[in-house]
């Protein structure tokens, strides 16, 4: 019997943590690295997967690299070429983190509710800690959140005379805006 | 007149030893001279200022820049036989003096900024005897000297300028207008993809795919973009990212619905927080003439 009790307890469990996950593949991840010398360095991927598990405030995003569309063609190809990014090798940027003092957001009540994420954005498989800011908005079903950080290029070893000429910004501003329903 | 003579020879001797040396520095590598004549010089600026030639196919027009060492052996040799040079002093300095101001306009342009300690002694004294060789020609107005010497740096500024401002305003070729690489349906692709992602991202990457398949979902963002995902049994997807102007076609469809998309493939990556495949596509079009 208790065995029985231990089993549906644990199914009962998990159940309820897939219930609280929630995904998306069309999360927006914008990169600006733009400088008063070269407005060109600019893109954005539309297609970001991203979840969010409501019980413990655990918040992941992948995005494909090859996938953030420039406007200028010329940047596109460095971007993904193998001094910047290397897309080839490493096709995504991964962030895996958590929402600090989740006990601040009540998913089931609409607001607007100003949170800190940590956790460790992957690029060209280099690992660093990222921290910041983001605004979780809850309205009805959806959840979604926005936050806007900069990142260190030299942190992720991407060099060049173009970074150091001032014509790539050397600290990129990145902003996710994710929408779960 | 000896002495404006031997003038002529030492410019003329210092125009052909100089242009073999360096003239300008990028990122701790020389630049010599000769390098835009030889074709090393973009190869120099795509490693060191990820900078290509923007027209590789007129990259044999520079082999005119072999003028310079050339005419100055000439004009050393018809100057000491006492012959007359004619315009070739004014040929000589003037493709010299273009092309260093061709060195320094690009030295500026790929560093972002011009420190004129990237500027090599040899570049300042070929351009010093440059000019010098153009003021020594007999007979001839200085006004008219003048127009020699500014008349390269005029014209290669401009078309540089041009050629920057061409550079610059780049943009992606509308996915309509390019004809589709391939076409195939959405559980084939993705299939391609689950069997072997390194043969599909080696054949699909950054071609233009037109891909007809039931729709799964469909997202609309706040910007008017949207995005279109197929779907197959495993939970594996295609997405394609929607330029605005599709929004009201889109807002129309719903899920079932077949469609017939249009877009630039970037490839799949495996998603460790869905455990499937994702292939994604940018700058997506509905294709309207369907199965064109």
């Amino acid at each position: 019997m208790k065995k029985t009790i231990l089993i549906l307890s644990l199914i009962s469990i998990t159940v309820s943590a897939i219930a609280q996950k929630v995904t998306t593949t069309s999360g927006v991840v914008t990169f600006d690295a733009t400088t008063p010398k070269d407005a060109l360095p600019k893109a954005e991927n539309k297609t970001v997967i991203a979840s969010l598990e409501k019980t413990t405030g655990a918040l992941a995003f992948e995005a494909a690299v090859n996938n953030f569309a420039f406007s200028n063609p010329k940047i596109q190809e460095h971007f993904n070429g193998d001094k910047w990014m290397n897309s080839a090798a490493f096709p995504k940027f991964t962030f895996v983190g958590k929402i600090d003092k989740l006990g601040k957001v009540k998913f089931n009540k609409n607001g607007v509710y100003d949170v800190t994420v940590s956790g460790n954005l992957i690029v060209k498989g280099i690992s660093k800690p990222v921290s910041a800011k983001a605004k979780v908005t809850v309205k009805e079903n959806t959840v979604s959140a926005v936050s806007t950080f900069s990142i260190k290029l030299s942190d992720y070893e991407i060099t060049g005379t173009p970074i150091e000429s001032g014509k790539v910004a050397t600290e990129p501003m990145v902003t996710v805006a994710v929408s779960f329903n | 007149m000896m002495t404006k003579k031997w003038l002529v020879i030492v410019c003329a001797a210092l125009l052909l030893v100089s242009y073999f040396l360096p003239w300008v520095v990028w990122d701790g590598s020389n630049v010599n001279g000769y390098e835009l004549a030889t074709g090393d010089f973009f190869k120099l600026s795509e490693a060191k200022l990820d900078l290509s030639n923007p027209f590789p196919n007129l990259a044999f027009t520079f082999y005119i820049f072999w003028l310079i060492p050339v005419l100055s052996v000439i004009i050393i040799l018809l100057t000491i036989f006492n012959r007359k040079t004619g315009l070739l002093p004014f040929i000589t300095g003037f493709s010299s003096i273009s092309l260093i101001t061709l060195y320094i306009l690009f030295t500026d342009f790929g560093l972002g900024n011009l420190s004129f300690s990237l500027v090599r002694i040899a570049a300042w004294l070929h351009l010093f005897a440059a000019i010098l060789l153009i003021l020594l020609i007999p007979a001839t107005s200085l006004l008219k000297k003048l127009v020699w010497i500014l008349l390269g740096p005029v014209i290669v500024f401009a078309s540089f300028k041009m050629i920057e401002k061409y550079i610059m305003a780049e943009s992606h070729q509308h996915t309509s207008d390019v004809k589709a690489d391939y076409m195939l349906g959405s559980a084939q692709l993705i299939q391609e993809f689950i069997n072997n992602d390194t043969a599909a991202n080696r054949k699909y990457l950054d071609k233009v795919l037109l891909i007809n398949g039931p729709v799964s979902a469909i997202d609309i963002a706040a910007d008017s973009t949207s995005t279109i995902r197929f779907a197959d049994s495993t939970g594996s997807y295609a997405i394609f990212s929607l330029e605005k102007s599709e929004l009201k076609e889109v807002a129309s469809m719903k899920a079932g619905d077949m469609v017939s998309l249009k877009g630039v493939c970037s490839g799949s990556i495996f998603s460790d927080i869905l455990g499937t495949t994702s292939i994604s596509f940018k700058r997506g079009i509905l294709n309207r003439n369907n199965l064109k």
